[in-house]
């Protein structure tokens, strides 16, 4: 029970630093925020209940006004911003990821890879661009092609998810939850 | 933590959160229930009103928190304005206006507060996680979040010492694996103290 | 109800490997230190004492309690670690130390209260709101003292309490320890932090080395150490 509180509480700080940790070159000079890595990584690594657990004790936070969003946004006002979908969407997103990792049977890095492909890509943007197509008046493609720019970062982050959750299960099999 | 609560003291910061947060879930609700322009208008004028009563200072704080939107703005109004569609003002207006005013809640409540709000939102939930669970986790996050961003901090400075180039995603290995480190070691220190029941 | 700390052939095998082997011991002297090398089972047999990992085999008490009795154990053992980072679980000092109290079943305002009074007595009474981030490393040792005797527990474990403290920071820590009522029990690699104890244990391989006073153990230790010391021995990998 504690562990299981503690994993939460902490991993809910992880998403807020891979927010507020200055931009970092990933490839070269594609400057992304690694925040969404953080929501997917709460999936692959805690699994699905304690990943969604963890996004949603960020997201109190962050909604009770702290600026934790990377940008340094925080607030009621993300409610009622065009990216309301993405915040509705981050713990379906972590939860997915956590669920494919855990019952895919396939290798770690494998799973973890297309859970967080499919929870916090497909997923994560089917639900974002619904927000953007509801609060800007637009269709579903209009709002879709706003949202498509961020793709390739998107992808580069789940081969990253998956990396790190097979680094972890290299180095620390006990601490990965999601097949614990 | 630095909050977004704003340190210029203004008469909102003198009013209960719960009745706030009501009051904005009413005005939010209404403004999607609008469509003129005029009305729209109105509304607009009254949340400005609002932060302006805020003094010069805080209305400059609402101002730059409502950067986000402005990537939004721009492509509606480029939009709107190809396509010949006034319905763009409609768009640009209830969106600006509905973040200013939850934002206006959120510059005037204290994290405290709010939290404490959310606390009585979440009692129903009691039998998926108590109260008292809630509330530390809560502590627990923000307790480690400047920690963990000072140990993001080293292991970029720890990068830059070996390395000419910025860090790369590879110190996302060992934060993520630091923050399991912390988890067992709080586990250990919580349960040492008396643990969660 | 027995008092003291009781070890009956308790063992512990962590991954495979044997921490600690077959240990008996009875422990009720007020200042007891525990001494050994890195990797000679120190610090589990510390982990073990307080309940945080179970015994692979054999019994151990505290006070006649159980370690895993954790209501029975919360006023009798207490527990500091080394790293103040890894005790430390709130955002600020108040909430830190009201934090063991409501754990044993006061209310937040007696809590506080009891807190704050700590607090008054010590000095340090404007410690209650900061941020505990914002302390020194010598002030989040202290707090993470405070916490643990706000809790009065009979017997404290020490986890290298010295480590990483300045020269000033160490004396008074040394001066606030040496006059506290409980039983004090400390490990260390050190001999000098262990100087001033009743009884030593010295630990080598999950083992007792040897046990004694401290005027008998502790020069005999040093002098195992220097040789060690001398014949480059840290090259060894544990697994």
């Amino acid at each position: 029970m504690e562990k299981n509180l503690a994993h939460i509480a902490l991993f809910a700080a992880l998403i807020a630093v891979l927010g507020l940790v200055p931009k970092i070159d990933l490839a070269s000079g594609v400057p992304i925020t690694a925040q969404s890595l953080g929501i997917m990584l709460c999936g692959t690594v805690l699994g699905a209940k304690r990943g969604a657990l963890a996004v949603l004790l960020f997201l109190t936070l962050t909604l009770a006004g702290l600026p934790l969003l990377s940008g340094g946004r925080g607030g009621l006002g993300l409610l009622a911003s065009p990216t309301v979908g993405y915040i509705i969407g981050f713990p379906m997103a972590a939860f997915t990821a956590g669920l494919i990792t855990t019952h895919l049977k396939t290798g770690i890095g494998y799973a973890a890879t297309i859970g967080a492909a499919l929870g916090g890509i497909l997923l994560l943007n089917a639900v974002g661009v619904l927000g953007m197509s509801v609060m800007l008046d637009k269709s579903l493609p209009e709002a879709a092609l706003l949202a498509a720019p961020f793709l390739v970062g998107d992808s580069i982050k789940a081969v990253l998810a998956g990396a790190i959750t097979q680094a972890i299960a290299k180095m620390r099999p006990e601490a990965l939850l999601s097949r614990a | 933590m630095l909050t977004l609560t704003s340190p210029i003291d203004t008469w909102a910061h003198r009013l209960p959160a719960g009745p706030k947060l009501a009051s904005l879930c009413g005005f939010t609700m209404l403004l999607f229930a609008l469509n003129a322009p005029a009305s729209l208008t109105l509304a607009a004028v009254f949340t400005t009103a609002l932060i302006a009563s805020g003094g010069h200072s805080f209305a400059g704080q609402s101002a730059l928190m409502l950067r986000p939107l402005l990537p939004f703005v721009l492509i509606v109004a480029l939009w709107h304005l190809i396509l010949r569609d006034p319905s763009g003002i409609t768009i640009i207006l209830r969106m600006i206006t509905a973040v200013a005013a939850a934002n206006f809640v959120t510059m005037t409540t204290r994290l405290s507060d709010m939290i404490s709000v959310l606390q009585r939102f979440a009692r129903p939930l009691a039998r998926l996680i108590s109260p008292r669970s809630l509330a530390l986790a809560i502590a627990l996050t923000i307790r480690f979040v400047p920690t963990m961003l000072a140990r993001a901090q080293s292991l970029g400075e720890s990068w830059r010492a070996r390395s000419p180039s910025r860090p790369r995603w590879r110190i996302f290995l060992p934060l993520t694996l630091a923050a399991l480190d912390d988890a067992d070691h709080v586990a250990e220190a919580l349960r040492a103290r008396g643990g969660t029941d | 109800m027995s008092n003291g700390i009781t070890l009956d052939k308790t063992s512990v095998t962590l991954a495979g490997r044997v921490i600690l082997s077959d240990l008996s011991l009875r422990l009720t002297e007020a200042r007891i230190g525990i001494i050994g090398r890195n990797g000679s089972g120190k610090t589990t047999l510390l982990r073990l004492i307080a309940g945080l990992i179970p015994a692979t085999s054999g019994r151990i008490t505290i006070d006649g309690f159980a370690p895993t009795d954790r209501k029975a154990i919360l006023p009798r053992l207490g527990i500091l670690f080394q790293n103040p980072d890894h005790q430390i679980l709130f955002p600020t000092v108040g909430e830190e130390l009201a934090f063991g109290l409501r754990q044993m079943g006061q209310s937040q305002t007696q809590a506080e209260a009891a807190a704050r009074d700590l607090l008054a007595a010590e000095g340090r009474r404007h410690w209650f709101d900061a941020n505990t981030h914002s302390l020194s490393q010598g002030q989040r040792h202290y707090l993470c003292l405070l916490s643990v005797l706000l809790m009065a527990p009979r017997t404290i474990l020490l986890d290298e309490p010295f480590a990483g403290l300045d020269l000033p920071t160490q004396a008074r820590l040394a001066r606030r320890l040496s006059a506290l009522p409980q039983r004090l029990i400390t490990i260390s690699h050190d001999p000098a932090a262990v100087a001033q104890c009743d009884r030593i244990l010295w630990l080598e391989s999950g083992r007792i080395q040897a046990d004694g006073p401290a005027a008998e153990i502790l020069p005999a230790f040093t002098t195992a150490m220097a040789q060690i010391g001398e014949r480059d021995a840290d090259t060894d990998l544990a697994d």
